[in-house]
Parts: C-alpha cells; sequence; structure tokens
C-alpha cells in the first residue's frame, strides 16, 4: 500500500514537473546562445565551473531585464559561430569581432567592446618586429578576426601558420615557444598577461585593426531576441551595471575566478578544486562511451551479418556503408551531424545525440568489417556441412558459421570498446562537455596544461582499465 | 536382378564444368542405379571431387542435367536444400562443427530440419554412435578426437539424416594409416547394408572390395568404367593402364 502511495506520490510530483517546465517555456521566451569558455575575460569557467565574464554577466543582466531565458552552450569559437550561422542556436556571444564578412551572414547587435588585434611574443622573445618572423610559426585561433588579420600578413612577412582551436592552447604554444608569436584581441591577451600568461604584447599602444565586439543572430531570424539585446543593453550601459561588469573582470587579479595558488600549483589541489567538474566530465564520458559501445555493437554486427548476406545487393548495402563511415574522420562526421545535416533539414539534433549517432555509424563501421571478417575466418567446409546436410543459408549461418564466427571476434569487441572511449574525446569538437572538454576548460582557467592533462590522462587510463578488466571477465564468461 | 531393373538414383547427362580456361569437367554423363556402389579414382586434378560436389550441388555445372531422386537438381527452381536432406556426405576434412559436442553434430541437422523431436533425434544419435563404435565418446568435444573418430562421427552424422545416398569425397586422405581400416569397416558395412555409395578414394583395395563399379577420370572425363575385376585386373585405356601402375606400385 505505502509502495502505492509512494508510487502515485512520485507520478504527481513528476506531473507538476513537467506542467510548471512547460508553463515556464510559455511564458518566457528561451533561447539557444552559443559561447566560447576559453575567453576570459569575456566568457570562462570559474573556480566553481560556472561561466562567468563580462559576456556572461551581460547577458545575464540583459536576460533578466527583458524577461527571456537562454541556455549558454559552451564550445569551440568556430562551432559556436556555424552552429548560429545554420539555425541550430539562437544566437552567439563570443568575442565576436564585427566584420563585413560576418555581417553577410549575420545580424549584430549594438557593439558591446571595443578591440583591436595585438601581436603577441614570448616575454623574453629576442623579436623586436613583425619582420623578424619571417620562417617562424605563427599560432592562430581557427575562425576568429585576429586569426584573418594574422593570415592577412602571413605574405608580406613570410612566416608559417598553425592553427589553434582554443585560446590557451594558442597562449602555451608561444610561450613554451613552439610558436614564435601569435595574434589576439587586445582585451582577451591583456587580461592573460596581467594573470600571469608569460608573453608580451608588441603593439600595445597601436592596436592593428580596431573594431567592435557584437553579440549575433543568423541574419534575418531572431529579431524578438536581437531587440531584446538592443534595448537591455542600452539599459544597462545607461545605469552604469556595464561599467561595474567590466571593472569586475578587467580590475580582477586571477585569483578571484581561478581559485588560489594553492588550488591551482599541485595536482591534489587542482583535483579537489575541480572535483565536481572533472567528475561531471567523467559521468558525460562514460555515459557516451556506454550507449555507444551497446548501439555500435548493435549496429556493427548486422552490418557484419549483411556483408555475408546471400543476395549480392545486401553485401553491397554493407560494404558500401561500411566504406562510407570507416573513410570518414570522426570529428568530420561529427561537424556534418551536428552542424552541416540540420543547416539543410532544419531538425535540430542536440549535442548528445549527434555525438552518440556520430559515434554509431563511425565505430559501427570498423565493427561491421571485423564481424564480417569474422564471419569469413571460419573454415569453408563448416559451411559446406551444414548445406550438405539439407540446412539453408540463414540456418546454417545462425547455428553453425555465426557462434565461431563471434568466438574469433570477441578480441576485436574489446579493442573496438576501447577506441570508443577513445574516440568520445573527439567529440569535444561539437562542445560536449566530457572529459576532455572539462580538461580544456580548467586550462583555459588556470593555464596548468602539464598539471591538468596528466590528470585527464590518468582518469582515462583508469577508465581503460576498468574497460579491459570488464571486457576480459564477460570474455572467460563466454568461453 | 538386371541392372535395367534397378532404379536410376542418379542421372548425369553431359555436364560440363570449367574454372577460367581449366575445362574441368567434359560432357560427362553417368547413371548410377539404387544400391550401387560406385567408387571413382583418378590422378588429382582429373575432376573427380568437383564431379561428386556437384551431385549435392556444392559445386554447380555450367551445362548438363543431373537428376538425383526424381529431382532435376541442375535446375535452379529446384528446392536443393529438400534434396540434399536425402544426400548424405562425408568430407576429406571431417569438418565436424567445431562449436557442437559430437551428440550435438549428429542431432542438429534432424532437430533443426524438422525431422525429429529432440528425444527422438539423440535416440537416434546414439544409435549410430553405437554403429561407429564411439558410444562413449556421446559428450566429448569434438576436437579433442582422433582423425578417425572424427570421421566416423561425420559420418554418423550425416546418417542422422536419414539419407538413400551417400558422397564420400576422400573419406581416408586425411587419416593417419592405423585410423583408415576403422573408416573402412563402417563404409564396408553400410554398403552391406544396401546403401547407394559413390565414393571418390585411392584405397584401391577397398574399392575393389566393395564397388559394384569403378570409374576412372582423367583430364576431365570418364576414361573407363566398369566391374573392379575388369578395370583392375584388365584394363582397355592406356591412361588406366598408367595409373594403375603408379598406385599399385607405390
Amino acid at each position: 500500500m505505502t509502495m502505492l502511495k509512494k508510487c502515485l506520490l512520485g507520478l504527481a510530483t513528476f506531473a507538476a514537473f513537467f506542467t510548471f517546465v512547460s508553463t515556464s517555456q510559455a511564458s518566457e521566451p528561451h533561447y539557444t546562445i552559443t559561447t566560447d569558455a576559453t575567453y576570459a575575460p569575456f566568457t570562462f569557467q570559474d573556480k566553481n565551473n560556472n561561466y562567468v565574464g563580462i559576456e556572461q554577466d551581460m547577458m545575464q543582466a540583459i536576460a533578466k531585464r527583458e524577461g527571456f531565458t537562454y541556455t549558454m552552450k559552451p564550445m569551440s569559437f568556430n562551432s559556436a559561430a556555424q552552429l548560429v550561422s545554420n539555425g541550430q542556436a539562437d544566437g552567439i556571444i563570443a568575442g565576436m569581432s564585427i566584420t563585413p564578412e560576418r555581417k553577410e551572414v549575420y545580424d549584430f547587435a549594438t557593439p558591446y567592446y571595443k578591440t583591436g588585434v595585438a601581436w603577441i611574443v614570448k616575454k623574453n622573445s629576442t623579436i623586436k618586429q613583425l619582420a623578424d618572423l619571417k620562417g617562424k610559426t605563427v599560432a592562430l585561433k581557427t575562425g576568429t578576426a585576429a586569426s584573418e588579420y594574422g593570415k592577412s600578413l602571413q605574405s608580406k612577412y613570410g612566416f608559417n601558420v598553425k592553427y589553434f582551436n582554443d585560446t590557451d592552447t594558442m597562449y602555451n604554444d608561444v610561450a613554451v615557444g613552439n610558436s614564435a608569436a601569435t595574434f589576439e584581441d587586445m582585451p582577451v591577451i591583456q587580461y592573460a598577461i596581467k594573470n600571469g600568461m608569460k608573453l608580451k604584447i608588441m603593439n600595445a599602444d597601436n592596436p592593428s585593426n580596431a573594431g567592435w565586439y557584437g553579440f549575433a543572430v543568423q541574419k534575418g531570424k531572431n529579431k524578438a531576441l536581437l531587440a531584446a539585446f538592443n534595448k537591455g543593453f542600452a539599459a544597462i550601459k545607461a545605469d552604469g551595471t556595464y561599467n561595474k561588469i567590466t571593472a569586475k573582470y578587467l580590475g580582477a587579479s586571477q585569483a578571484t575566478f581561478s581559485g588560489s595558488k594553492k588550488d591551482n600549483s599541485t595536482v591534489l589541489g587542482i583535483l579537489t578544486a575541480n572535483k565536481a567538474a572533472f567528475l561531471k566530465g567523467l559521468w558525460q564520458t562514460v555515459q557516451l562511451t556506454v550507449i555507444a559501445i551497446v548501439l555500435a555493437s548493435i549496429w556493427g554486427t548486422l552490418l557484419g551479418v549483411m556483408g555475408v548476406s546471400e543476395l549480392k545487393w545486401v553485401r553491397g548495402v554493407s560494404t558500401t556503408i561500411i566504406y562510407i563511415f570507416r573513410g570518414l574522420p570522426l570529428m568530420v562526421l561529427a561537424f556534418f551531424i551536428y552542424i552541416g545535416l540540420p543547416g539543410v533539414t532544419g531538425v535540430k539534433i542536440p549535442a548528445f545525440t549527434a555525438g552518440i549517432i556520430t559515434l554509431i555509424l563511425n565505430e559501427g563501421a570498423y565493427t561491421g568489417a571485423f564481424v564480417r571478417g569474422g564471419f569469413e575466418a571460419v573454415e569453408r567446409g563448416q559451411m559446406e556441412a551444414a548445406r550438405s546436410l539439407g540446412l539453408n543459408y540463414n540456418s546454417a549461418m545462425r547455428k553453425v558459421i555465426m557462434p565461431q564466427g563471434l568466438r574469433i571476434m570477441v578480441p576485436s569487441f574489446i579493442n573496438q570498446f576501447i577506441i570508443t572511449l577513445k574516440d568520445t574525446s573527439i567529440l569535444s569538437a561539437i562542445g560536449l562537455l566530457e572529459l576532455t572538454q572539462t580538461g580544456t576548460l580548467i586550462v583555459a582557467r588556470n593555464s596548468q596544461g602539464f598539471r591538468v592533462w596528466a590528470i585527464v590522462a590518468v582518469i582515462y587510463l583508469i577508465v581503460i582499465t576498468l574497460l579491459t578488466w570488464l571486457s576480459n571477465w564477460v570474455e572467460k564468461k563466454i568461453k | 536382378m538386371s541392372e535395367a531393373q534397378k532404379k536410376v538414383k542418379v542421372h548425369v547427362d553431359k555436364v560440363n564444368k570449367s574454372y577460367g580456361d581449366n575445362h574441368v569437367l567434359r560432357d560427362i554423363s553417368l547413371d548410377i542405379a539404387e544400391n550401387e556402389v560406385v567408387v571413382m579414382i583418378g590422378p588429382s586434378g582429373s575432376g573427380k571431387s568437383t564431379f561428386l560436389r556437384m551431385l549435392n550441388q556444392l559445386e554447380t555445372q555450367d551445362d548438363g542435367t543431373i537428376v538425383v531422386d526424381g529431382f532435376d537438381i541442375s535446375d535452379k527452381k529446384t528446392d536443393i536444400n529438400k534434396v540434399r536432406e536425402n544426400i548424405g556426405m562425408v568430407f576429406q576434412n571431417f569438418n565436424l562443427f567445431n562449436n557442437y559436442t559430437v551428440l550435438e553434430n549428429i542431432m542438429l541437422a534432424p532437430v533443426e530440419l524438422g525431422k525429429l523431436d529432440k528425444v527422438a533425434a539423440e535416440k537416434k544419435a546414439r544409435e549410430l554412435l553405437d554403429t561407429v563404435g564411439l558410444a562413449d565418446k556421446a559428450d566429448v568435444s569434438v576436437n579433442s578426437l582422433s582423425g578417425g573418430q572424427k570421421q566416423r562421427i561425420a559420418i554418423a552424422r550425416a546418417l542422422a539424416m536419414s539419407p538413400d545416398i551417400m558422397l564420400f569425397d576422400e573419406p581416408t586422405s586425411a587419416l593417419d594409416p592405423e585410423m583408415v581400416g576403422d573408416v573402412l569397416e563402417v563404409m564396408k558395412n553400410l554398403a552391406d547394408s544396401g546403401m547407394t555409395m559413390i565414393i571418390v578414394t585411392h584405397e584401391m583395395g577397398f574399392a575393389k572390395q566393395v564397388a559394384d563399379r569403378v570409374v576412372f577420370f582423367e583430364s576431365g572425363k570418364i576414361q573407363e568404367s566398369g566391374a573392379p575385376e575388369q578395370v583392375f585386373n584388365a584394363p582397355k585405356n592406356a591412361r588406366l593402364q598408367e595409373f594403375l601402375s603408379k598406385v599399385m606400385h607405390a
């Protein structure tokens, strides 16, 4: 009786929750906004793993005033921009410089921050002028206006270009001396240097290509959001909120947001301070891995079975699918599904779903190939003997060939499971906050690349070890 | 009873087979009567194994007609699986199912094809194991058996479907010499029981003893055929004479 009551109560709460959610959604418009969380002081993750920065505080203040809600999606700048241009997300606030080219694709709101491009070298570098960069490597961040500017100087000064997906990795590449210089937006590099990044600005008084940052929506779309942003921005500018926000971030030292020195200078400190973030990232990685392993194994086995079908066209379908999806790099597939397809079909796909589909198609193709190979590896005589007794092709496959083939494949399956786990890290590119992306965000905040990546590496190894043990245990059970 | 009165079990008419430029069977015609034991001999590559495998369509012919038990199996519309239920086959390499025990190997086809229920299939399997002298091996894994034991199990597996034709493709070629006798013994008993048998073998002594008819294949053709005494003692074909002089003195 009490069980029944509890169930009913649970059901009622569940129903109430959904009613609440749906009414709150109905009364206020809800938007999806993309950002790049490696872009302090505009957007970054603080020591409590909240997204903060000038842009985030501004957005909150404006949304509150104008009565809308939003989901903030942090990812690489490039993905963030593409997601808005193809309608997968509603707006982008990610230090996006307003350029004529971008105006063809986006509608910009009132500019919110004046900027210009700085060129930057290592703190004790001997480089004096741009001409000294001849033959050297310059680090640039994919898709940014600063990188466009840097690229435009390439032929004149004769340097090589190396691209990065996030700001912090790019800075570190220069700081450790791999690249000789980089180009970045002035306020961003100023903030980083103030917070201990060992870099030097070469044109502090004379920023090149001066311009503005703007909030953007897809061209011709989301007019209400754009209007609300403009109205709210004018209001926070007038009442001093905007100035308070910029002062808060530009005047602050790193410790305010990234935690104390103690938190960041030891592995244990980083681990303790970011326990929640690491666990969340790990959980996302485990979810992706488990779901992908199960579904890709089913799909791959089906492909493998089709690959040994008696019918030529069924074999052809299997071979073609395996050929295509084994041939595509995982990241290309992820971008195609998450960013490419919705642009054509108009159907939005959540990043998690897109990630799972990507893994199923890619890992499934590999699985299909070794499943087919496993069936083919069973001695020919086994099939002949079964057929000679009068069994049809399908019965012979099911009763004789497949059980033997599957046994051959067990090590390949275990191997594929481990590859799948590692491949989930590539999905950080479409903004999935799994373990690798978690590491990226933490490094972006505390600049402790060595320690953070060592922690992430060890976590992967632990999970892979557990996965291997589990697989071996299952293998023993089968045999 | 004269040959003409006996029922024809296998009728082969002008069968050809090529692998690329290699013409392995040339216009082969052959009739085999019920209860007849036919032994096919000849050098390797002569086409005898290919011919045997055509009789249950593990190989297909390029042209010609093959009628088994009244079914034209060279016609694609014929349900070959149904005809195969009635033709047992024993392979050189045994081809026992590695994923099953001895008993399960024998029971698989009758149960899967709905010919016997599990209880009846097991009863029959045990009887057959007894017949081939391996009753004590019912529950072992096939990989633990010797070659001679494997081949006797393979014969039992083929007999479990109660076929009335048995094909043997060099059944003793992969066996250690001391194992050959046991297998031939089983085959001889089978022949004595009236089974229609078509056997490809190099065991000339066995052929002399058991065959009703010996067929000599060479270069994809039947060069000579007849009763064993005639083929072995008074061969007419020059190639047969040459072949026999080689194998008899080996």
